[in-house]
């Protein structure tokens, strides 16, 4: 597979080498424009695709998007680098970083990240989970943090301060009983439970709110049985035996949540930045506040998620220079407040009043988390948090609403740490 | 026109065996291509550990050594085989009353087999999402039918414990691919002789004896044709419990093509999947060669 690529490589590069030449030759011209093609998942591709277009309309070079469906990324991009048929880069799930790093599979970027005047002000957890033996791989492009959202006016009906967002684990359980008290329907929270992907988002930052954590430092041990897990996972059952949690959060995978926040019917829903845009935009009449993800005792954090942009090993200096102007293309002002516009959060943390200025402020209930936010540096995502037959699921599920927390904590610990046994780089 | 006299005797003798070769050369490609380098292909990655991201290494047996002591796929086969008893039998159970209900010489059969064969052209993918929002509590057509109906007080939501949930899967398959076994049966009907029919009620054979002793049996390639392609397609099932249930509740609807995927695509680990793959392959080839070994023994010799 290495002597394939060497090939194919060489082969490339023979075919650089006459298309220059034959190019000087004919038309003389002093430097050939580049193309940049990125590979982004689709609910990304949008933005991309808009500061695609603003660069190349002042630009020689050009930056090609190409759309791919998120859960076909990693197998898609992974058989292509296998093949020696990859983009020259793409936009991954930040999520990934670690396991394209650890494959020797990215472009090292950590000259040009350092040397970057805001390199300072880059969303810390998009750089950390890009960072691998001391090198950096990627660069954040399209950030969101987990948020909760609640139902202001709900508060209000029942007997809440609408003004004041539960700052812990307890009394948003408080509030559930009382908000579901409402009747009619009405329910205290809403947390999509059947999508590996939505639970990592939106539960751990509990257990990260308590000062706990899920996985080790390095991502290759599971620290599952901790207090803060147990408390956390208590004051959920709790909830659930009392009718407080929508009925449907159980089996929900994602599509039913905004709909039931929007309806009126929900007090909390676990969520995400970019519900701030999309209330605002689609269901104006809903009156809803913004916070952190409180911890069971208090404490909070969120968890970063989005993207960050990296370059396939092996890529030429040529196309490479094109990807590092386009970077700092993005990264100016103008186009980090057209990403706010778009997608509800910019990569850089130091623009809070040019990316914020026009904008709702509870955008800068998020901004001023994602500074704080974490993500699980982990090298075998897909298999431990994300799959719906993973690890993960499995325990909140069965934690949650059957209410076998030992049992489940202890049967999430052996299977994380055979799977870390298995998927840790040697 | 006149035909010229000294024009030669048609040929008689065989065609030259390098022209039969050459008609089949297209298909042996295809298989070639699509079949019998893909399957080697699997049999070489099967013997390494095979990451999808990173270097391969060749482990011998090490594969098929996991998967003796794989529990969670021995459950995987073992909820296969659960699922294949219980659709084949939901399926006959349907179709064969369908199937004679169909046959018969009106106009209006017609119109009813093209109904229940319809669902038969939807792809299983694109029936199991179909059904996906069917089951939606919140927003579902069943969920609002059963409650506007005063049956239900609050809206079902089957997919949230293992047997409501295989219970919807098995109404689903039933729905879609009853029509086929149908149409299969009735083939088999169709070839039953009217004579003998006749001959049996002369001799005052009632109607539930001459299904059993004349139909039946001789309908039986049909009913043993239905089974085989039911159980291979059971033994094969995958869409349907990846988009509905999505192997939930607590992992107890992973079919053995599930946990294939789930290796290869969750896991990443291409090499253990191929290894899956071969061994589905040969229980699958023993079991259809069980029931082709029922079939080639004709009626008459049993």
């Amino acid at each position: 597979m290495v002597n394939r690529d060497r090939e194919g490589t060489m082969m490339k590069n023979w075919m650089l080498l006459t298309t220059a030449i034959a190019t000087a030759g004919l038309m003389s011209m002093p430097a050939q424009a580049e193309d940049l093609n990125l590979w982004v998942r689709t609910s990304s591709a949008g933005v991309l695709e808009k500061l695609a277009d603003l660069y190349n309309a002042s630009h020689d070079d050009k930056v090609v998007i190409t759309g791919i469906t998120a859960e076909q990324m990693v197998p898609k991009l992974g058989a292509s680098i296998a093949a020696g048929a990859a983009p020259d880069g793409a936009v991954l799930d930040l999520i990934y970083l670690p396991t394209f790093a650890a494959t020797d599979s990215l472009e090292d970027l950590t000259d040009f990240i350092d040397g970057l005047p805001y390199a300072a002000a880059l969303s810390p957890s998009h750089i950390r989970l890009a960072t691998f033996d001391g090198k950096k791989y990627g660069v954040p492009a399209l950030p969101d943090a987990s948020i909760i959202a609640y139902n202001k006016d709900l508060f209000a009906k029942a007997g809440l301060d609408p003004e004041k967002a539960p700052t812990s684990l307890a009394e948003i359980a408080e509030d559930a009983k009382k908000i579901t008290a409402l009747g009619n329907d009405t329910y205290g929270l809403f947390f999509v439970a059947s999508s590996g992907s939505w639970l990592v988002y939106d539960f751990t930052p509990h257990i990260w709110a308590a000062g706990a954590d899920i996985l080790s430092e390095d991502g290759r041990t599971a620290t599952i049985d901790t207090p803060a897990m147990r408390a956390t996972l208590a004051a959920y059952n709790d909830m659930w035996k009392a009718g407080a949690i929508h009925p449907t959060s159980r089996s929900g995978v994602g599509n039913d949540a905004v709909a039931a926040f929007a309806s009126g019917k929900v007090g909390v829903l676990m969520t995400g930045s970019y519900i701030v845009n999309l209330m605002t935009s689609q269901y104006p009449d809903v009156n809803f506040g913004v916070a952190a993800i409180p911890g069971p005792d208090g404490g909070a954090s969120s968890f970063a998620g989005g993207d960050t942009l990296s370059l396939m090993k092996g890529i030429s200096p040529e196309k490479k220079a094109v990807a590092e102007s386009f970077i700092d293309f993005y990264m100016q002002p103008e186009q980090q407040v057209l990403i706010t516009k778009e997608s509800g959060m910019p990569p850089r943390t130091d623009l809070a009043k040019e990316a914020y200025g026009a904008f709702d402020p509870r955008n800068l209930v998020a901004y001023d988390i994602l500074a704080k936010a974490k993500t699980p540096y982990t090298y075998a995502s897909d298999e431990l948090f994300v799959a719906r037959t993973g690890p993960w699921v499995n325990l909140l599920q069965s934690a949650i609403f059957d209410g076998n927390i030992d049992e489940a904590i202890a049967k999430a610990q052996a299977d994380f740490t055979r799977i870390l046994n298995r998927t840790n780089p040697k | 026109m006149t035909v010229p006299l000294d024009q030669p005797a048609p040929q008689t003798r065989e065609p030259h065996q390098w022209l039969g070769a050459f008609f089949i050369v297209p298909s042996l490609i295809m298989i070639g291509v699509f079949f019998i380098v893909p399957l080697l292909m699997t049999v070489w990655m099967s013997l390494h550990d095979w990451p999808l991201l990173g270097r391969s290494s060749f482990i011998g047996l090490g594969n098929f050594v996991e998967i003796m002591g794989d529990s969670q796929l021995w459950n995987s086969v073992g909820f296969t085989m659960l699922y294949t008893v219980l659709v084949t039998l939901a399926l006959f159970a349907v179709a064969f009353p369908l199937a004679l209900l169909v046959d018969r010489p009106l106009r209006a059969a017609g119109f009813f087999r093209t109904k229940y064969f319809m669902p038969v052209v939807i792809g299983f993918g694109a029936a199991s999402t179909l059904w996906l929002w069917l089951l939606n509590p919140d927003s579902g057509v069943f969920a609002q039918l059963l409650r506007s109906l005063h049956l239900v007080s609050a809206a079902p939501r089957p997919i949230e414990s293992f047997w409501p949930a295989l219970g919807v899967i098995i109404l689903m398959v039933v729905w879609k691919s009853a029509g086929f076994t149908m149409v299969i049966l009735l083939t088999g009907l169709q070839s039953v002789p009217g004579e003998i029919i006749e001959a049996a009620k002369i001799d005052g054979a009632n109607a539930w004896s001459r299904f059993r002793n004349i139909t039946l049996p001789l309908m039986r390639n049909s009913v043993l044709l239905a089974l085989v392609l039911n159980v291979t397609s059971s033994m094969l099932a995958f869409d349907q419990f990846f988009v509905i249930t999505q192997g939930g509740p607590q992992n107890s609807t992973i079919t053995a093509v599930f946990q294939i995927y789930l290796a290869s695509f969750s896991s990443y680990r291409l090499g253990y999947g191929s290894a899956l793959s071969l061994v589905l392959l040969v229980v699958l080839v023993a079991i259809s060669s069980i029931q082709l070994a029922f079939l080639r023994t004709r009626p008459e010799e049993s």
